[in-house]
């Protein structure tokens, strides 16, 4: 009795002390977030929209002005944004009827290859977009492969085709973005409780009617969800509308305001003003987003195990194997042939019994400095930057989701405002910030980092606290009541629990650093350059030997990297 | 319709979850599948829907045959014209009431005007009539089931089958809604499947109920016949509560022997030479007599009281008595520890086989 009364006293002693010590931690770290997070993402978009006022480039003098916002409703740019939105709605319709369909046979029917479709899928999706663009244009330019085998060998002119158009760009784009698709709603598909589709089924609808009068209008948010997610990332997508869109003058605003920065005559204002209306663009497309997936919330998802037998696909099976397989082979497999042929190509020809072959774009890779370089500095970026961006990303979801203290709200807007600010246009708001502010910055790997990391926080911040929201608040109520410090509550109990959405994070962050370019493009000089600016510039070199050589290279780390972290952390994959 | 059962057998995998079980719903019949959980109700039910394949037997609906897995035949569900219900209702949710009630018929391509007045009178007749253009969101569990109810009769099914419809109800509506479901099957004069571990709701609903166990079928009979003559301990236990004495046959035949050697009388109709056996005694067909030396031999033992547990309209007594714990109903009080004698008749005293090894 006497003890546990020395024991209550103790604590009663102890827990103030300590407390309070936790507390300051806590404050600093919230304050240092909250400085850090609103720094980073407000610095590029006022100097943008500082830009979008001024006369002249970022550094020189020049006046205040509305010339740039005029510029807008010129006829060449009003043509892009029509462009724009039209590639944008097309892929977008595109991707989710095929993205769609593919998740449907694979987590509905008994289509026999669901895991091997799943597989080229996973790859598809971390095939970085530019690499995918150029495979495609040594397939489908004028003088690229497709045309030599149908023209020149088979003699069927009539079968010529033109990869410099706006449906190259849709083809490119949809390929690209398949996988988005599957992987949103594959989640929905599979989460969805089996129970409706067999209702149904007694009630006396065939399974195609069970699909289209039950499960697709059950799915309908999450599809809207989805579809305005892909009209996002395919309007405010770099590489593919400007490796195939600018030989062939299809523009889309991405690469018009690229254009304006990187060619003369520059015009940095109506650049910045093009940025602008590009972020209002997306910004409002995401604003609809939240709306319809806030709203519209149906309760289809139990929980319960779902025994649902699959729909057999008789004699559509054929149909699904061409989809299915017919995607895997265009957006992964004939891609990765192209580029591993033209890399050991002396010179490009189309006819593989005509080739002279060779490893000397493969020597040349590992004698050349300047591309080893590109390769650490691309580690370097993508291994450090990653970490920063997760740690970030830990501290905003635990503040937002979790401590909640005053000002809170603040941040999680700051945080998810990057969302809707397209990589090239944030690459465009530090060129005018680092232009003015007296930082040692530009030119530096720190700001490529610094891009990276205010880019792809949102996502960081999302995959982290999707599953924090999940962990009971109980959990560390209980390990208070026991004696802990929030401080200790969150070291001893919230990490551990949270770390397999802190691995996936990373994860996710690493495997996008390393692919990213669109923010890069803007910001790189020789010292700084990453692979994938080193790919980039040898293919505008017209040295599609070299390109692929690092193409194959980088594709290979990719997958390489990506097959051992699955392996090594299952729980990386959830990312 | 009447729904024909031959030798059904189900398989998950490797795993063997029905074992060939047969019966027999006749039409306007109603019929309870009892048993514990994961017997293979569920698994038998969905087998008649056709949301599972069977792997073997034949399964009849009227004259046809919709699955018979050795001959290739595998109806799809939606050609057998079954009105289903689910535990958890299944009420779709991006519909209103009335397009939920009228999925059936629409699917089948009644037009319009006929699907409206049909979906109407089935609401009206689960009396949901005023709630046809409401969201399921804005129903109460117990509506949102007499929509799942209205929408499984709304297609003038051949069969109607039941999945535990009552379960997610609390007691109180759940009495109200067996009375409506066994009234709309009289109405509609079909056969119904009924699947519960509930055994009151299977006796008070049902012509016949039939015992599962391990995906076998222990006893199939009037809830009557289950109730007085179950064969085997199993099905005892499981209908109804009952308290078992080891018994054995003194030779001859002369009658059963407790292992304390007392000799009473039983009702052993069920007996058939091989195995063990024990006498069951329902609780209320047995009293107490507070003299323990009251009893007439061969209908009645000495025990003594073990444990009470007052329960309202009567006690429930635990009396140690003939080597076992017997379970009796009584108004009047006694006191745990007191001497009673237990008298019953041999009517209330039936003898049924226990498997080796389970008897107690
Ligand atoms: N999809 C499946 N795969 C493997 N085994 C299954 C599957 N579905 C059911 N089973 C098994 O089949 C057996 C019978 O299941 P069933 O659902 O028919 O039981 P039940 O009698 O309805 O039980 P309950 O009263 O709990 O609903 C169980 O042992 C279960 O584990
Ligand atoms: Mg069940």
């Amino acid at each position: 009795m006497s003890d546990q009364t020395i024991g209550l006293s103790d604590v009663v002693i102890g827990k103030p002390a300590s407390r309070r010590t936790g507390n300051t931690l806590l404050k600093c770290a919230y304050g240092a977030t909250f400085i850090i997070v609103v720094a980073m993402v407000t610095i590029p978009i006022a100097a943008l929209i500082y830009g979008s006022f001024r006369t002249a480039a970022p550094g020189m003098p020049a006046e205040w002005t509305l010339r740039n916002y005029e510029g807008l409703a010129s006829p060449g740019v009003i043509a892009t944004i029509g462009t724009t939105l039209w590639i944008g709605l097309l892929s977008s319709a595109l991707c989710i009827v095929i993205g769609t369909a593919i998740a449907l046979l694979v987590h509905r029917t008994d289509f026999k290859y669901g895991k091997v479709v799943t597989m080229l899928v996973g790859l598809a999706f971390y095939f970085p977009s530019f690499i995918l663009a150029m495979a495609w244009i040594i397939i489908g330019a004028p003088g690229g492969i497709f045309n030599a085998v149908v023209d020149d060998m088979l003699g069927l002119s009539w079968l010529r085709i033109d990869i410099y158009t706006t449906m190259g760009i849709v083809l490119v784009m949809v390929l690209h973005q398949v996988p988005f698709v599957y992987l949103t709603m594959r989640g929905p598909i599979m989460g969805m409780d089996g129970i409706y589709e067999e209702a149904a089924r007694t009630a006396g609808a065939t399974p195609s009617r069970v699909i289209t009068r039950i499960t697709l209008p059950l799915l309908s948010y999450s599809l809207i969800s989805s579809f305005i997610l892909t009209f996002i990332i395919t309007i405010e997508q770099f590489a593919i509308p400007a490796l195939i869109g600018i030989p062939g003058q299809v523009n889309m605003l991405a690469t018009q305001l690229y254009l304006l920065v990187r060619f003369s005559p520059t015009d940095y204002g109506l650049a910045a003003a093009i940025g602008v209306a590009l972020s209002a663009m997306t910004g409002a497309a995401i604003w609809a987003q939240r709306r319809v997936s806030s709203a519209g919330r149906l309760t289809t998802v139990t929980g319960k195990a779902s025994r649902l037998k699959p729909i057999p696909l008789g004699r559509w099976k054929w149909l699904a194997y061409i989809l299915c397989f017919g995607f895997g082979f265009l957006a992964l497999i004939l891609p990765m042939t192209i580029l591993i042929y033209t890399s050991v190509l002396k010179w490009f020809t189309a006819n593989p019994f005509d080739g002279l072959y060779t490893i000397r774009n493969y020597a040349y890779i590992i004698e050349s400095a300047s591309t080893i370089r590109s390769f650490w500095n691309t580690l370097l970026v993508s291994g450090v930057g990653a970490a920063a961006g997760v740690l970030l990303g830990l501290m905003c979801a635990y503040f937002t989701l979790r401590l909640q203290p005053r000002g809170y709200r603040i941040l999680d807007f700051f945080v998810s405002l990057p969302f809707g600010v397209p990589g090239i246009v944030l690459g465009l708001g530090l060129l005018w910030a680092y232009a003015y502010l007296p930082l040692p910055l530009y030119g530096t790997l720190a700001l490529m980092i610094i891009a990276f990391v205010t880019r792809f926080l949102p996502y960081a911040t999302e995959t982290i606290g999707g599953q924090m929201v999940q962990i009971d608040k109980s959990l560390e109520e209980a390990a208070w009541v026991n004696g802990a410090t929030p401080l200790e509550g969150v070291s001893k109990i919230l990490l551990p629990l949270v770390r397999p959405s802190v691995q996936g994070a990373y994860f996710l962050l690493f495997m996008a650093f390393f692919r990213e370019i669109s923010s890069a493009i803007l910001l790189y000089t020789a010292s700084t350059a990453v692979v994938s600016i080193s790919i980039w510039s040898f293919f505008e070199q017209a040295n599609w030997g070299l390109a692929s050589a690092l193409s194959v290279v980088a594709t290979l780390i990719i997958f390489v990297a990506m097959g051992l972290i699955s392996r090594l952390v299952p729980a990386a994959r959830q990312g | 319709m009447s729904i024909t059962v031959e030798n059904l057998v189900k398989r998950y995998g490797a795993m063997t979850v029905v074992h060939g079980i047969s019966f027999e719903v006749g039409r306007g019949e109603f019929v309870s599948l009892l048993g514990p959980s994961g017997c293979g109700k569920t698994t038998t039910l969905r087998c008649i829907a056709g949301l599972e394949d069977a792997a073997g037997g034949i399964i009849r609906i009227g004259d046809r045959i919709v699955s018979a897995p050795d001959q290739d035949i595998l109806i799809p569900p939606h050609e057998r014209q079954v009105g289903m219900v689910f535990q958890s209702y299944a009420i779709w949710p991006h519909m209103t009431v009335g397009e939920n009630v009228g999925f059936p018929l629409s699917i089948r391509k009644v037009s319009a005007a006929d699907v409206a007045k049909q979906v109407d009178e089935a609401l009206g007749i689960v009396g949901l009539g005023p709630f046809k253009d409401r969201h399921p969101s804005q129903l109460s569990g117990g509506q949102q089931q007499r929509v799942a109810l209205a929408r499984a009769i709304v297609g003038r099914p051949k069969v109607l089958l039941f999945d535990e419809p009552l379960s997610n109800l609390d007691a109180k509506l759940r009495e109200g809604t067996r009375v409506e479901i066994k009234r709309l099957q009289r109405k509609l004069d079909v056969a119904a499947v009924y699947v519960t571990h509930d055994q009151e709701e299977a006796l008070s609903m049902s012509d016949r109920v039939i015992v599962m166990d391990g995906g076998r079928i222990e006893q199939a009979g009037t809830p009557k016949e289950l109730y007085r003559s179950p064969v085997n301990r199993f099905v005892a236990d499981f209908v109804g509560r009952a308290s078992f004495i080891d018994v054995v046959r003194v030779e001859g035949g002369a009658g059963w022997r407790t292992p304390s050697g007392a000799l009473i009388d039983v009702d052993d109709s069920s007996f058939n030479g091989a195995g063990t056996y024990q006498a069951m005694l329902r609780p209320e067909g047995i009293d107490i007599m507070e003299d323990a030396n009251a009893g007439k031999p061969g209908r009645s033992l000495p025990g003594t009281i073990s444990d009470s547990h007052y329960l309202g309209a009567y006690t429930e007594y635990v009396v140690d008595a003939g080597g076992a714990k017997v379970k009796v109903h009584s108004k009047r009080d006694f006191d745990v520890g007191s001497p009673v004698m237990l008298r019953f008749s041999p009517e209330n005293c039936r003898l049924v086989s226990s498997p080796a090894g389970t008897g107690k």
